[in-house]
């Protein structure tokens, strides 16, 4: 017997000296572990949208008695009479744990817990148990009984990213810990030990299950009486709407410390004290939400989409022309549901939203003006010696003769793939690295097409271009950082570039506002939204993208819409969902709501630029016999013919007759364009 | 043999009742857990800073540090920019990569210090007046993009109040040519033939128009401002130029209170072919005749 408890004893020693170099150092004072900074994340209009590593840290006095009642009955009973490890507790656990042959049960007193959660990693190990036991024993002998309760009730996780019982207290319920009901109490008491499955969030039903487990064993400790349980149980538990749920900024915010973390590391974005004010405007981020909401909630019925199915996505991004500052960034329908960022991503193929890009390109290197008679016909274009490419147009129709504005207007495929025929991809790509492109964009003919990777982030960028009449203003999302004491570790300096002549945009701003007006994106007009805009509609092939990017003066957003799956969007009727029908609604109604109570303003026009009234079939100058008219902006020195039968201003223009092919007669430029600076 | 039984009773007995003890001590006093407890906290500062709490501890060290550098980049960066002592400093420094930021003051500084009126040729002081008026001018930053630099006159947004486009080739042959020589005309290269005294350059400065002589020579107030006498004027071509006619550099040497010094300027184009024919062929003599006051050409003094 003598020999059992030497080699007991012998075998705890030697535990000791084997452990004994992993066993952590244990600080001071408890209230040091809550001392950490937080970092704060200010909207533009100056309001903390989120704060990062905050802590509530509250003294017990601070906390209602009752939740301390509640989380001593749930987890540690005899809290007060054991010196870290509860006998009783613990033989019961290893009876368990020796029968089910593996640790199924801890056992864990509140100081074993707190000594897991300040120094262990959450593996259940037996040697990590050991470990855990002799600094929970340390803990008690260095800490008064208070001094640990108070520092467990801090740090503890009550799911829903909230650490500590005030930071609980308000996510749940919207109030101070001091506060709390007995109902709300017991609740809070329950969720250590199960913070995901007996979230009031995510199981309404297990959390109140939960909660009458914790009263029972209030009862039993003799905290509360049968009664005041049935009463508790009776009254309103005041849950508050879900904060995540509830905040449409989450992508905004993720993207921004994505960003700060790549750049500066992740210590410095969470425990550096920030104060980093962003971009974003969260009453137009609340406006994207709601047109999000509205407009897919129909789509889905449309749609005919069951709960188990995979729902519909969409993302938007609105950007300030003039600062090119970042004001609402959405990434999908809601944050709590996926938090990929649809906004940031360039996985999804533009479509025709990328046929701007080529006809600016077309413009400024093939000589055509949008006057230009181009032949919108089936085509057979040679991609290599032997390969050839048949692009063909929505619906496979054809329009045969039309100048070049009311190809844009129409999304013309085929005219768009004759143009990076004319002028090969690679000058395509140029222009939209110009614009502010960045992802890989692919170097082949589909590319008139749009059929390359980009985000709606990139595309309201360029966008933005078009609006700003050639000025690059790089898309950016954070103002200003401070650290805590009001030094500025960061500025943004707005840097715009000339990229492009303005006289050489006009002409398809232009052309975009009549896509806008008359064209594939009139939906906008129709849903009533006034003010001078242009845009362009983009579907991929099989609907399974549909975009609409467009501008003001002042603002340019990005709208998509798509599954992540990336299979197509066809409703119950067959029909597929394109730009027009999916996208463009969404950015009607989000710019109705931005510029609401805001006057028209009209994009300047600039120097070296005239509207000509010309007929929208040949070409030529209109008079009083044309029939389809469209008028247009060109540059000074793009020459316009009358009609060959017109005789009135003979000689004062070239007579050249026009070519119906892609040559650009009657309309010619020779100028170089240069950038103006 | 009963004895020896005896006595192996009793040690079973003794080591019973001293098993008895512990076991009594340890649940009513909790002897073990506390002793190990206290064994733990008196070896506490021997062992390491492992786990969460000080690995917290160390991200927050780690962001300080982090912090403290950007900072005192920001301070070396701000120290340089009020260090710089000239707009050729400024310009020099200035990189693709590498934009300068200066206050407002200090653009003013060097703005009002750049000897000449060649500074008014990269934005003008009514314009500058312009650009002030609202109250809102704080900082001024010089980016450059390829061929061009930007003058960005910025707010307390820093949002450019107006920007000023600037051809860095063409600034070359300007304002990033003058320079400040410590020294004499003759250690900057200047030969003893081109050397005039300043009495003899008067009479050659004489020789031209009211603004060819403003074009040349700067504004005497900078020279009076900083109490420099000047001595001499020296001029020169530059050798090894691509350019042809090569440039014409023309120096003003002038004496501070400690040191001679030499102000280096570009001449114009149009002026350089009558100022090197007339400086080639020096004029040591006294003057015979009075000379008229200065800026009141009243006729060829050869």
């Amino acid at each position: 017997m003598f020999t059992l408890l030497m080699a007991f004893f012998l075998l705890g020693f030697g535990l000791y000296i084997d452990l004994k170099d992993d066993l952590p150092q244990l600080p001071d004072s408890l209230e040091k572990i809550n001392l950490s900074l937080p970092t704060e994340i200010y909207s533009s209009q100056g309001n903390v949208i989120k704060v990062l590593g905050q802590r509530h840290p509250v003294t017990l006095s601070e906390i209602s008695p009752r939740f301390t009642e509640a989380m001593i009955a749930t987890e540690d009973s005899r809290f007060y009479s054991h010196s870290g490890v509860d006998h009783i507790g613990l033989t019961r656990a290893i009876l368990r744990n020796i029968r089910n042959m593996r640790i199924s049960q801890g056992g864990s007193t509140i100081t074993q817990q707190l000594s897991k959660n300040l120094f262990f990693s959450f593996e259940r190990r037996w040697v990590r148990k050991i470990k855990e036991l002799m600094v929970a024993l340390q803990i008690e002998a260095t800490f008064s009984k208070e001094e640990i309760l108070e520092a467990y009730c801090n740090q503890v996780y009550f799911g829903s990213g909230a650490y500590g019982v005030e930071d609980a207290s308000l996510v749940y319920f919207g109030k101070r810990a001091k506060d709390l009901t007995l109902l709300q109490a017991a609740m809070l008491a329950g969720l250590p030990n199960s913070p995901n499955s007996a979230n009031p969030f995510n199981n309404f039903e297990r959390a109140m299950k939960r909660t009458r487990t914790v009263l029972n064993r209030m009862v039993s400790s003799n905290f509360i009486g049968s009664l005041q349980m049935e009463e508790a149980l009776e009254t309103d538990l005041e849950l508050v709407p879900h904060r995540i749920q509830s905040n449409p900024n989450q992508y905004f915010i993720q993207h921004v410390i994505f960003n700060l973390e790549k750049e500066y590391g992740k210590e410095f974005v969470h425990f550096g004290g920030l104060k980093i004010f962003t971009t974003i405007d969260t009453s137009l981020q609340k406006f994207a939400q709601q047109a999000v909401n509205t407009h897919m909630k129909s789509l889905d019925k449309r749609m005919g989409s069951r709960e188990d199915e995979e729902t519909l996505q969409a993302a938007v991004v609105a950007l300030e022309n003039k600062t090119g500052a970042v004001r609402v960034l959405l990434g999908g329908r809601d944050y709590s549901k996926s938090q990929f960022n649809r906004a940031v991503s360039n996985n999804r193929m533009a479509g025709s939203s990328f046929k701007p890009i080529v006809y600016l390109t077309a413009m400024e290197n093939l000589g055509i003006s949008p006057a230009t008679v181009v032949k919108d016909e089936p085509v057979i274009l040679e991609i290599s010696p032997g390969e050839t490419w048949e692009p063909k147009n929505f619906n496979d129709k054809y329009f045969g003769n039309l100048i070049l504005k009311q190809a844009l207007m129409k999304s013309l495929n085929v005219v768009s793939a004759k143009l990076v025929s004319d002028l090969t991809p690679e000058r395509v790509i140029k222009t939209a690295r110009q614009m502010g492109i960045t992802s890989p964009l692919g170097e082949n003919l589909s590319l008139a097409l749009g059929a390359t990777g980009v985000s709606p982030l990139e595309m309201a960028g360029a966008y933005s271009v078009i609006a700003n009449l050639g000025i690059l203003n790089e898309p950016y999302l954070i103002d200003r950082i401070e650290d805590f004491r009001g030094n500025t570790l960061y500025e943004h300096f707005y840097f715009g570039v000339q990229r492009f002549s303005q006289k050489s945009i006009y002409p398809l701003l232009d052309m975009m506002r009549g896509v806008v007006d008359e064209g594939t994106g009139r939906v906008v007009r129709r849903m009533g939204f006034q003010h001078p805009a242009g845009g362009k509609t983009g579907t991929t092939n099989d609907y399974k993208d549909a975009w609409f990017d467009g501008f003001t003066k002042d603002l340019s957003a990005s709208v998509w819409v798509g599954y992540d799956s990336n299979i197509s969007m066809v409703d119950r009727n067959g029909r597929g969902l394109t730009g027009g029908g999916a996208s463009a609604p969404i950015w009607a109604y989000f710019m109705k709501k931005a510029l609401s109570g805001k006057s028209l303003v009209n994009f300047p026009v600039p120097e070296g630029i005239r509207f000509v009234e010309v007929d929208s079939e040949t070409g030529y100058i209109a008079n009083i016999s044309t029939e389809k008219t469209m008028e247009v902006a060109v540059k000074n020195d793009v020459v316009l013919t009358l009609p060959p039968s017109t005789d009135s201003i003979q000689g004062y223009f070239p007579s050249d007759e026009p070519d119906p092919e892609m040559t650009p007669s009657p309309n010619t430029i020779e100028e170089n364009v240069l950038p103006e600076l | 043999m009963k004895k020896a039984g005896i006595l192996g009773n009793l040690n079973g007995v003794v080591f019973i009742v001293v098993l008895l003890v512990i076991f009594s001590l340890e649940i009513f006093g909790k002897v073990i857990e506390q002793g190990v407890g206290h064994y733990l906290k008196w070896e506490n500062h021997t062992r390491p800073q492992l786990g969460r709490v000080w690995e917290r501890d160390r991200e927050k060290i780690v962001a300080q540090k982090k912090i403290e550098s950007i900072l005192s980049n920001l301070n070396t960066q701000e120290q340089s920019a009020e260090s710089i002592q000239s707009f050729k400093e400024l310009f020099e420094k200035l990189k693709p990569s590498d934009p300068q930021m200066v206050s407002r003051k200090k653009f003013l500084q060097l703005y009002f210090d750049f000897p000449e009126q060649l500074s008014y040729k990269m934005v003008s002081p009514y314009e500058l007046l312009e650009i002030d008026s609202n109250r809102d001018w704080q900082r001024v930053l010089l980016t450059q993009l390829g061929e061009w630099v930007t003058i960005s006159f910025i707010n307390n947004q820093n949002f450019p109040i107006r920007e000023v486009f600037l051809s860095a080739e063409g600034m070359g042959e300007n304002p990033l040519n003058r320079d400040i020589f410590k020294g004499t005309l003759e250690e900057a290269g200047f030969s003893q033939s081109s050397i005039l005294s300043i009495a003899d350059f008067m009479r050659v400065m004489k020789t031209l128009d009211p603004d060819a002589q403003s074009d040349l020579f700067p504004n005497p107030h900078w020279f009076f401002s900083k109490n420099y006498h000047v001595t001499r004027v020296g001029v020169k071509e530059i050798e090894n130029s691509d350019e042809y006619p090569p440039p014409v550099r023309m120096g003003v040497e002038y004496q501070s209170d400690f040191y001679t010094e030499v102000l280096i300027l570009p001449v114009p184009m149009d002026i350089s072919d009558n100022l090197l024919s007339q400086v080639e062929i020096p004029v040591y003599e006294e003057p015979t005749e009075g000379v008229p006051p200065f800026g009141d050409y009243q006729g060829d003094l050869n």
